[in-house]
């Protein structure tokens, strides 16, 4: 097997064209199911993205920059929104993007949720479009960017597109990408600075683990303390990251109170569809589901 | 002369800095590659009949460039057959597939990727048998059977310890309480797995450099499984990266013999990789256990009967040996006047269990400490106070009628304990719990037995020689896996010889060079040898005082004493380096060597029955445990968050060896009690990988605190007893106490997953507002004898100081 290390975009372009050839971002799940897979699955070159300067950047873009995007919740010129983008590399590391000064003041929410990935090891190699191209229900990266309204920035020899997270991720392991194409950056709206940013992981232990369920949460404070809009993903519940709109509804217009939390929940555990495995059962998930919204409480 | 208090142990170093050469590491460049070709786990089948393997897939295999050979069963000389005690163990499997980890043929390569597409190619024909996989069902008429043929079908081993009269005594006993208890599989998971390498010497010598606990039998187990003169077989056995009595026994020995055998004298290697490892690898005994419990209304206890059912998987490996000392164990450390403990093993088609530290004891441990927690309930007494109550002592007689004429501080370890400020202060701690999240504090008292037990002898021999340089040579002769006997072999003779550090150097065992000694294992290691080796450099030094008497002009040798490097002269300061007297000797005469056969019970017991060796023991170590946690209300997940370990392993050596076993054994049991739920179905793991079978890493495990009580076992080696395992036992009961303090439920199933905790929280949570028990005390109450039926959700809550009773009878 080959490794090659393109430097700029155009030679990155010309590698994957090649047939057999791979994305290699941090490795970190890449490595390990190569080492599972018989020796004529394996690709024929790995295309590694370690030096490609310019997919290691983290900016902050005025929102007006990125086309067709709107705030986080709804309109851009919603109240409590800052009408700004942070561009995140899709090939920076969790630990890079764990202790840029933007993450950690624009976007606690996956903050958090990165400052639980793995192990530092893993954080060290792993990198945020990896997370994403993985597109694992389990994945740590997953239900922030997609609370927060992230969009895709792909792009191959023939041109760059935006899409939205959502549309992004398709199954487990299943993305948009199309072939020769390239996941160049993630653009994340930042919320305002009225919008409470949250992020549990329940795995099996405190690190190095996969979760059994995870919950990002968004929620934005109105006047008196009253829930203007709320934005809930979970991980590892289904197939792709999962959203309940019905429980995001029933938190408008009440307070942060474990009463209005225990009726979304009870929405939460009567939608949501997760699948036993070694991990975790189905009941199991459903019911923690649905108490991580409790939670928010203490917010 | 060395401090024990403060020196780093002698293999510290080189360990820390990658210098240290593990057996791989020795392997020569030039190795050829061997590996199993096991396909039960790749089609499926836990049990099927074997048909063959596939011809055209044979060929495409050795196709492979680089692929020397495939061997099958009829390639193996010799009965084909390993097993330590029982030899029911094919090398490769000819006929039948017992486990879906059993092998079928051996692929011999010139390289790891040769190797990789060699068995890539392989195809077996298996034939699905109905299988059985769960001991219970297996000991039923018409189970499938594990070993066709086997007199006594899949029953492996029936027992039984009976002291006194115990279902008379529970009739009459004031209080009766009945507990049913599972424990699972447990993983050893060291950091290097199976592995060594091996060559066929031109003069016939099998030579092998294995991972191994026990080099001297390997050589029986090899040379009866592959036909051979075990005196021409040779064994060495380097530091281990860790064996916890996975490597007690044959791992990848009489495989990797059969390779070398057929490599045409060129050496071979073989490592199995972590999936391997798992898969094939032994694991500690999943068991079930019904215990019933009767004690006087005082908290005495009066009388324990309980049956235990051992599932060995589907070879013996030490099963009879594993469940022997659970058994003997099954009382716990405490004065229990009539005891009937019933045990079976049997086989199924599950991975193969085996050695394991805690062997076997670490499954009865949260029963018998189970009940003891429900019994202070119960009485309302103090958990701690009822076991300092019933608790052994020196010259009591044990559960299986032995007399303790050895070392017993566990008093003093419940003393310590019971002073501890996470133990006065846990109420105060309980209440000061976080928002969602509930505090409890449990404690836990175990024991684990010392050495082989009576009749099978546990002997160690120790070889000591000066070198032509002046410093001294340590045949070690029982491998050090990690627990840092090699570190306390080093210590012991600086000691006894009057050496600095650096005057003593070690050769690891190799059965041509060293003495035979039992193996490492059964907090045996330090004990036996040490008191072996303490012989050797004591014989030494007479040795050469005498020898030296003559250069030094000394009338007397009383008048000389070793002192480091030289012999001198006490009066005068004459002294003569021990690099010049060692010109004056002949090596024969530079050499002293000594043994020791740890003593037995004298006055051996008619308790058991069915025990062909092993039973009973004489000397135990003791420890009482202390866990304090946390558990979240939304998700079950509980967080050790103190841990404190007191333990009696008589006088301590070298303390930083004796705090890591303490530590290292809490924490794995930390893991076996909470994270780690090996899970087989049908046969088959599921947790195949590091990734879903999860010991715990750094931030799972709190500091853990180690104490050690004052102790003195007379028969030891400087006063010591083996520490290695007692450790481990602690966790699972001392988390289910803490566990049941903070949400009100025992959970008597192991692991205490998040998933059951929820479960347990979710039943009691419509109680929770009013108070955490409902729980009422018929029992301390006269009248004719209560007995509780345990369930989940009954029995009140141990663990309440006194000033609660009141509190609690109004409830």
């Amino acid at each position: 097997m080959n490794v090659v290390f393109p430097r700029s975009l155009p030679e990155l372009f010309a590698a994957l064209a090649e047939p057999g050839a791979r994305i290699l971002a941090g490795g970190t799940d890449l490595l390990v199911r190569l080492r599972a897979q018989p020796e004529a699955a394996a690709p024929a070159t790995l295309v590694s993205l370690e030096r490609i300067a310019a997919l290691h950047n983290v900016a902050e873009e005025a929102g007006g920059q990125s086309h067709s995007l709107d705030g986080v919740f709804g309109p851009a010129r919603l109240p409590g929104t800052l009408h700004r983008v942070v561009r995140l590399g899709a090939a920076c590391t969790h630990a890079e993007l764990l202790a840029h000064p933007l993450v950690r003041a624009r976007l606690p929410v996956l903050a958090q949720a990165l400052a639980v990935l793995g192990s530092p090891p893993v954080r060290n190699m792993g990198t945020l479009g990896g997370n994403l191209c993985t597109a694992s229900p389990a994945g740590d990266c997953l239900p922030p960017l997609l609370a927060l309204g992230a969009e895709v920035e792909l792009a191959s020899a023939s041109g760059a597109r935006r899409l939205a997270l959502a549309d992004f991720l398709l199954g487990p392991g299943r993305t948009a990408l199309a072939p020769g194409e390239a996941l160049i950056a993630v653009h994340v709206p930042v919320p305002g600075v009225d919008v409470r940013q949250h992020f549990e992981k329940v795995g099996r232990r405190e690190a190095l683990a996969v979760a059994v369920v995870s919950l990002a949460a968004l929620v934005r404070l109105g006047h008196g303390g009253i829930i203007a809009e709320a934005r809930l993903a979970w991980g590892s519940v289904g197939p792709t990251v999962w959203r309940c709109p019905e429980a995001e509804a029933a938190l408008i217009g009440r307070r942060l109170s474990l009463t209005a939390l225990s009726e979304a929940a009870a929405l939460v555990r009567a939608r949501v569809r997760p699948i036993d495995d070694v991990r975790a059962s189905a009941d199991y998930r459903r019911e923690v589901a649905g108490n991580l919204l409790l939670r928010l409480a203490e917010l | 002369m060395p401090s024990s208090k403060s020196a780093p142990r002698c293999d510290a170093l080189a360990k820390a800095t990658g210098a240290e050469r593990y057996a791989l590491d020795l392997a020569p460049a030039d190795c050829l590659f061997a590996g199993a070709f096991r396909p039960g786990a790749v089609l499926g089948i836990a049990h099927g009949r074997l048909r063959g393997l596939d011809p055209a897939s044979v060929a495409a295999a050795l196709a492979v460039p680089g692929v020397l050979r495939v061997l099958t069963a009829a390639d193996v000389p010799g009965t084909n057959r390993q097993g330590i005690v029982h030899k029911d163990q094919p090398v490769l499997c000819g006929e039948v597939i017992r486990h879906a980890g059993d092998p079928v043929a051996l692929v011999l390569a010139e390289s790891a990727l040769a190797l990789r597409r060699g068995l890539a190619a392989l195809r077996a024909d298996i034939e699905p048998l109905p299988g059985v996989f769960n001991p219970e069902e297996a000991l039923k008429k018409g189970a499938p059977l594990v070993h066709a043929g086997r007199k006594g079908g899949n029953l492996l081993l029936s027992a039984l310890i009976e002291k006194g009269d115990a279902r008379q005594a529970l009739k009459s006993a004031p209080v009766v309480l009945r507990g049913e208890f599972s424990t699972p599989v447990q993983e050893h998971a060291f950091l290097e797995t199976q592995c060594g390498f091996a060559q066929l010497l031109p003069d016939g010598v099998l030579d092998m450099t294995v991972s191994t606990q026990a080099p001297f039998r390997d050589r029986f187990e090899i040379g009866h499984a592959l036909g051979l003169d075990p005196l021409t077989i040779r064994v060495r056995s380097p530091y281990l990266g860790g064996g916890f009595g996975g490597k007690d026994g044959s791992t990848v020995q009489c495989l990797l013999g059969l390779a070398a055998l057929c490599a045409g004298g060129r050496p071979v290697r073989m490592a199995w990789d972590r999936e391997e490892s798992i898969l094939a690898g032994y694991k500690r005994h999943a068991v079930r256990l019904r215990y019933t419990l009767g004690a006087d209304e005082d908290g005495t206890l009066l009388a324990l009967s309980c049956r235990l059912t051992y599932d060995t998987g589907a070879y013996a490996h030490l099963g009879g040996e594993v469940m022997e000392l659970g058994m003997e164990h099954a009382a716990g450390p405490y004065r229990v006047p009539n005891v009937r403990v019933e045990g079976r093993l049997a086989y199924t088609n599950n991975p193969i269990a085996g050695a394991f530290r805690g062997f076997g004891v670490a499954q009865v441990s949260p029963a018998f400490e189970g009940l003891l927690d429900a019994l202070a309930a119960k009485l309302c007494l103090d958990p701690l106070e009822l076991r300092r109550k019933n608790a052994l002592h020196t010259g009591d007689e044990n559960s299986s009628g032995v007399t303790l004429t050895s070392s017993v501080h566990l008093a003093q370890c419940l003393d310590e304990l019971a002073a501890h400020p996470h133990w006065t202060g846990r109420e105060a701690w309980r209440v000061a719990a976080p928002p969602l999240t509930r505090r409890g504090v449990g404690v836990s008292c175990v024991f684990n037995g010392m050495g082989y037990g009576r009749g099978l002898p546990d002997m160690a021999i120790a070889k000591v020689e000066l070198t032509e340089a002046g410093d001294f040579l340590i045949y070690t002769s029982v491998p050090d896996m990690g627990q840092g006997n090699a570190a306390a072999f080093a210590l012991l003779a600086a000691q006894e010889l009057n050496q600095p550090p650096e005057g003593i150097r070690l050769v690891q065992p190799d059965t041509e060079r060293c003495h035979p000694s039992g193996s490492s294992s059964a907090g045996r290691t330090t004990y036996t040898y040490g008191n072996a080796l303490l012989k050797a450099c004591a014989a030494m030094r007479a040795k050469l005082l005498t020898r030296a008497a003559m250069a030094l002009m000394a009338d007397e040798a009383e008048a000389l004493e070793l002192v480091p490097g030289a012999v001198q002269h006490r009066t005068t300061g004459r002294s003569l380096p021990l690099a010049a007297l060692a010109r004056f000797l002949s090596r024969d005469d530079r050499l002293s060597v000594a043994e020791f056969l740890m003593p037995v019970a004298q006055d051996r017991p008619d308790t058991g029955r069915g025990f062909a060796i092993g039973f009973p023991h004489l000397f135990f170590a003791f420890a009482a445990h202390l866990a304090r946690i946390e558990v979240d209300e939304l998700t079950g997940r509980v967080r050790v968050c103190d841990y404190v370990c007191v333990t009696d392993g008589g006088r301590v050596l070298g303390r930083s060896c004796f705090d890591q076993q303490a530590q290292g054994g809490a924490a794995q049991g930390i893991g076996f009690a909470l994270t780690e739920d090996f899970q087989v179905r049908q046969g088959l793991i599921q947790t195949r990988d590091l990734s879903t079978c999860l010991i715990p890493t750094a931030l799972d495990l709190p500091d853990i605190e180690s104490l050690a009580v004052d102790g003195c076992e007379p028969t030891g080696p400087r006063g010591l007893k083996g520490v290695g395992e007692v450790g481990l036992n602690g966790p699972a009961p001392a988390l289910a106490a803490a566990l049941e303090d903070a949400i009100g439920t025992r959970l008597r199933d192991f692991p205490l997953n998040p998933e059951r905790v929820l479960a347990a929280l979710k039943k009691r949570r419509p109680s929770s507002k009013s108070g955490r028990e409902s729980g009422t005390n018929s029992a301390t109450k006269a009248g004719p004898k209560p007995v509780a039926k345990l369930g989940p959700e009954s029995g009140p809550k141990p663990g309440l100081k006194p000033g609660l009773k009141s509190e609690r009878r109004r409830a």
